[in-house]
């Protein structure tokens, strides 16, 4: 029975690995379905809350997406709950369904590596933890230098920016 | 530390004017604590101090993940991102710890954490600077720091009044002792909702002064807010931070108009996922 239940979730955990390429999302409230990511786009259809859409992609605060009808458009992220109506979503993106995927190849037929691979951090856990100082030296051995940190982002393009803080609903910062 | 600490306490007294300062009202006490501008210049040796206690604890209940180069990586983002704040000099250290649990922890002084669990669950280094940068900007607010000092159930302000009295070497063992168990205790029962949503406006302007595009955070938030709430893996997110869904909406809001042109800045997916993907492929 054990293994049965252990089979159905290895199952069903490769199956999501298939819906990740389409990702869905269900719209919160009745939204306007934009031509482009700007709130002053062209408005083009509207689409009424708790409607199925699939997610192309983000841009910025923007999400491309495509109705169940024809065409696509925009709408704000806010308005969009990802995995849709479909309950119990394990929200497996990114790449969660490859580290599954080791972790089933690791485990063989028995699936036991399966629940070794479990390591929680409750309350409890924290609060009966004996403390690691070791752990916290070793991290010594990761740091990174500013000139690294500098070469890293160079790298991958990034350019500093002059940006204040943003100010709360009530002014503060 | 110990010089440090008498002159902080020093700094206390003399604000409140009274040497014979033992049966101050606690808040009073904490009331001039607050107003007392050198005490956050006084006590950064004490912050180092806690931070690595409270490290010292979080990593005792799950591990570093045991991959140099992924720890590697986090830490350059990471200084990356801290170089661009009012702090960039502290000792800066990044970590990927190994649960399965989602949730990420900063500890005063430098110290930041991230959960194999929501690091996986990201798609580009974006969404990881947008995290990292939250729990850096608790680090610069002191966030963890002011909640110790301001919670007097734990009877610590007490601790550090007595510690003008006595200030031997086993008063400060005991003090440090409270300060590690009330500081265990915030990381279970989380911070005011207020610090969170600071470090999340703080954390989007961070991960754009770096060069990211700042929506890495809101789409991290909108991806946890699609998770089954009775996921385990959760449990202690949900339990110390508002709620996903809430924190996207108030940050969208303090966003828009602001950092929008910004928002074509780098994802960066292809080092995250030559990186992230490589260590996700070998399951270790």
């Amino acid at each position: 029975m054990k293994n049965l239940s252990l089979l159905l979730t290895i199952f069903l955990s490769s199956m999501s690995i298939a819906s990740i390429a389409a990702e869905t999302g269900q719209i919160l409230v009745n939204t306007d379905l934009k031509s482009e990511p700007f709130a002053d786009a062209k408005t083009l259809a509207s689409l009424p809350g708790n409607s199925a859409v699939d997610v192309l992609k983000r841009q910025g605060g923007w999400m491309q997406v495509k109705p169940a009808g024809n065409g696509q458009g925009w709408v704000k992220m806010t308005a969009i709950k990802l995995g849709g109506a479909a309950a119990g979503t394990k929200g497996d993106s990114g790449m969660t369904s490859l580290w599954n995927t080791a972790m089933q190849g690791r485990s063989g037929n028995t699936g036991v590596t399966v629940a070794t691979g479990v390591r929680g951090l409750s309350p409890e856990d924290m609060k009966n933890a004996t403390p690691s100082p070791d752990a916290v030296k070793k991290l010594d051995n990761y740091a990174a230098t500013k000139s690294q940190a500098e070469s890293a982002a160079k790298s991958a393009k990034l350019s500093k920016q002059n940006i204040d803080y943003l100010a709360d609903a009530g002014g503060k910062k | 530390m110990m010089a440090r600490l008498s002159l902080l306490l020093g700094v206390l007294l003399l604000s409140s004017g009274s040497v014979q300062a033992f049966n101050l009202d606690l808040n009073k006490l904490l009331e001039v604590g607050k107003k007392t501008t050198d005490l956050k210049e006084v006590d950064e040796k004490g912050e180092a101090e806690i931070g690595s206690a409270s490290a010292a604890q979080l990593l005792g209940a799950a591990p570093l993940v045991q991959n140099e180069k992924l720890q590697g990586y986090v830490n350059q983002v990471g200084l990356w991102l801290a170089m661009q704040t009012e702090r960039p000099d502290l000792p800066w250290r990044f970590g990927v710890m190994d649960s399965d649990s989602v949730n990420a922890f900063a500890t005063p002084g430098g110290y930041v954490f991230i959960t194999r669990g929501l690091l996986l669950r990201m798609r580009n280094e974006a969404e990881l600077a947008g995290v990292l940068a939250h729990e850096i900007a608790h680090v610069l607010k002191r966030h963890h720091l002011v909640a110790i000092q301001k919670n007097a159930k734990t009877g610590l302000a007490t601790d550090l009044m007595s510690m003008a009295v006595d200030n031997s070497s086993s008063q400060y063992g005991e003090w440090k002792k409270k300060a590690l168990s009330a500081s265990t205790e915030l990381y279970a029962r989380g911070l005011d909702k207020g610090d969170e949503f600071e470090a999340d406006r703080l954390g989007v302007v961070i991960a754009a002064r770096a060069g990211y595009d700042p929506y890495g955070l809101p789409s991290v938030l909108q991806a946890l807010d699609s998770i089954n709430p009775q996921d385990s893996n959760l449990a202690l997110m949900f339990k110390t931070h508002p709620s996903s869904r809430q924190r996207l909406d108030l940050l969208d809001a303090a966003m828009t108009g602001n950092l929008e042109r910004y928002a074509s800045q780098p994802m960066v997916a292809d080092r995250f996922e030559k990186v992230v993907g490589d260590y996700a492929r070998r399951g270790k």
